[in-house]
């Protein structure tokens, strides 16, 4: 498969020449973007189980949302950032790598999950607040959870496949002591 | 400890898990889904002790709230971590991460179960600000959860990040 010019510019950055170099820098930044997932997902989750009505009543939905919703988004640029760092060294292999495409395009679909449900079904919240979504709501938090699990699931995915260069110039010599 | 982890990687069980290309991928995977839940349900009891979550809401109803699901998803994180120690278990024992990852955890989990027993006779009401002590209780919980984690996905970089303290590759 043909890999566009900018994609292969990507491997020759400057952020990319360090990550290749730096020893330390990937299990930093993976574990930065493990933690970044995490909150991600345990966040939305949160809110996703309010909207199909888990706890039963109490606190109301906007609340909820708003309180964690800051949290989804911090975390979520933060996972961009490591996400694109990991991505960088590597620009052209995980381009072609079909689990990195599939966790693409169900990251798309969990975007557009979300802006439907803004859009639309939230609309009306005023009259489902404190008390049991309505279906449209529940189905849209159905479709985050599944989704989002699946954007986990292909990740870790791309760590057993292809997501290296094996073509790439072996790594400078390591000295472990110190 | 090398002994007992080729003698368990060597086990009928270890074996075929080994076999199967689709286990550790899929374990990890839930495990990672597992810590998503552990760790932002133990957040939200730490940032309500911090007066900086549903300040509104009593410490109980809280604790009530996240409490079932940190401990059910620690189960989960118990069992599949235990079926992943199972399919490497070399890979495992010999990483100084996966020792230090273990201390933390047990640290954590006490300090959790002694911060719920002690603060939920106790925990002053809605409005009202919580100990010292809680609140850095509170604050170490968090701080130890992200230690949990990076030192999980340091499992794979044991020698870069350790150096001469990690034993991979020695057996």
């Amino acid at each position: 498969m043909a890999v566009p010019g900018f994609i292969q510019s990507i491997e020759a950055t400057g952020i990319a020449e360090w990550m290749r170099l730096s020893v330390k820098a990937m299990p930093i930044v993976e574990s930065i973007h493990v933690l970044a997932a995490a909150t991600v997902f345990g966040t939305i989750f949160i809110v996703d189980l309010r909207l199909l009505g888990v706890p039963g009543g109490g606190r109301p939905f906007t609340r909820i949302s708003d309180e964690m919703l800051r949290l989804t988004w911090i975390a979520f640029a933060l996972a961009v950032i490591t996400g694109s760092m990991m991505f960088a060294p590597n620009a052209s292999t995980y381009f072609v790598n079909t689990a990195f495409r599939l966790k693409m395009l169900a990251l798309l679909a969990a975007g557009l999950n979300m802006m439907i449900f803004q859009l639309v079904t939230y609309r009306g919240v005023g009259t489902w607040d404190d008390s049991m979504p309505p279906r449209a709501a529940r189905l849209a938090g159905v479709l985050s959870i599944l989704l989002w699990v699946t954007v986990v699931f292909l990740g870790r995915w791309i760590g057993f496949t292809k997501g290296y260069n094996f073509d790439a110039a072996p790594p400078p010599d390591m000295n472990f002591e110190f | 400890m090398a002994g007992f982890a080729e003698w368990l990687q060597a086990t009928s069980l270890s074996v075929t898990f080994q076999s199967l290309s689709w286990f550790i991928p899929l374990l990890q995977s839930i495990h990672i889904i597992g810590i998503g839940v552990v760790f932002i349900s133990s957040l939200m009891i730490c940032l309500r002790v911090l007066g900086r979550m549903r300040a509104d809401e009593p410490f109980p109803a809280v604790w009530k709230r996240f409490a079932p699901w940190m401990w059910s998803g620690l189960v989960v994180m118990l069992i599949t971590g235990i079926l992943l120690i199972i399919g490497e278990p070399v890979r495992e024992f010999t990483a100084f991460s996966f020792w230090l990852k273990m201390t933390l955890l047990a640290i954590v989990v006490a300090i959790t179960a002694i911060l719920g027993r002690v603060l939920l006779p106790t925990a002053p009401g809605p409005g009202a600000s919580f100990s010292g002590g809680a609140k850095t209780a509170a604050v170490a919980i968090v701080v130890l959860w992200v230690g949990v984690i990076f030192l999980g996905r340091a499992i794979a970089y044991d020698v870069e990040v350790w150096g001469s303290l990690s034993h991979h590759g020695e057996t």
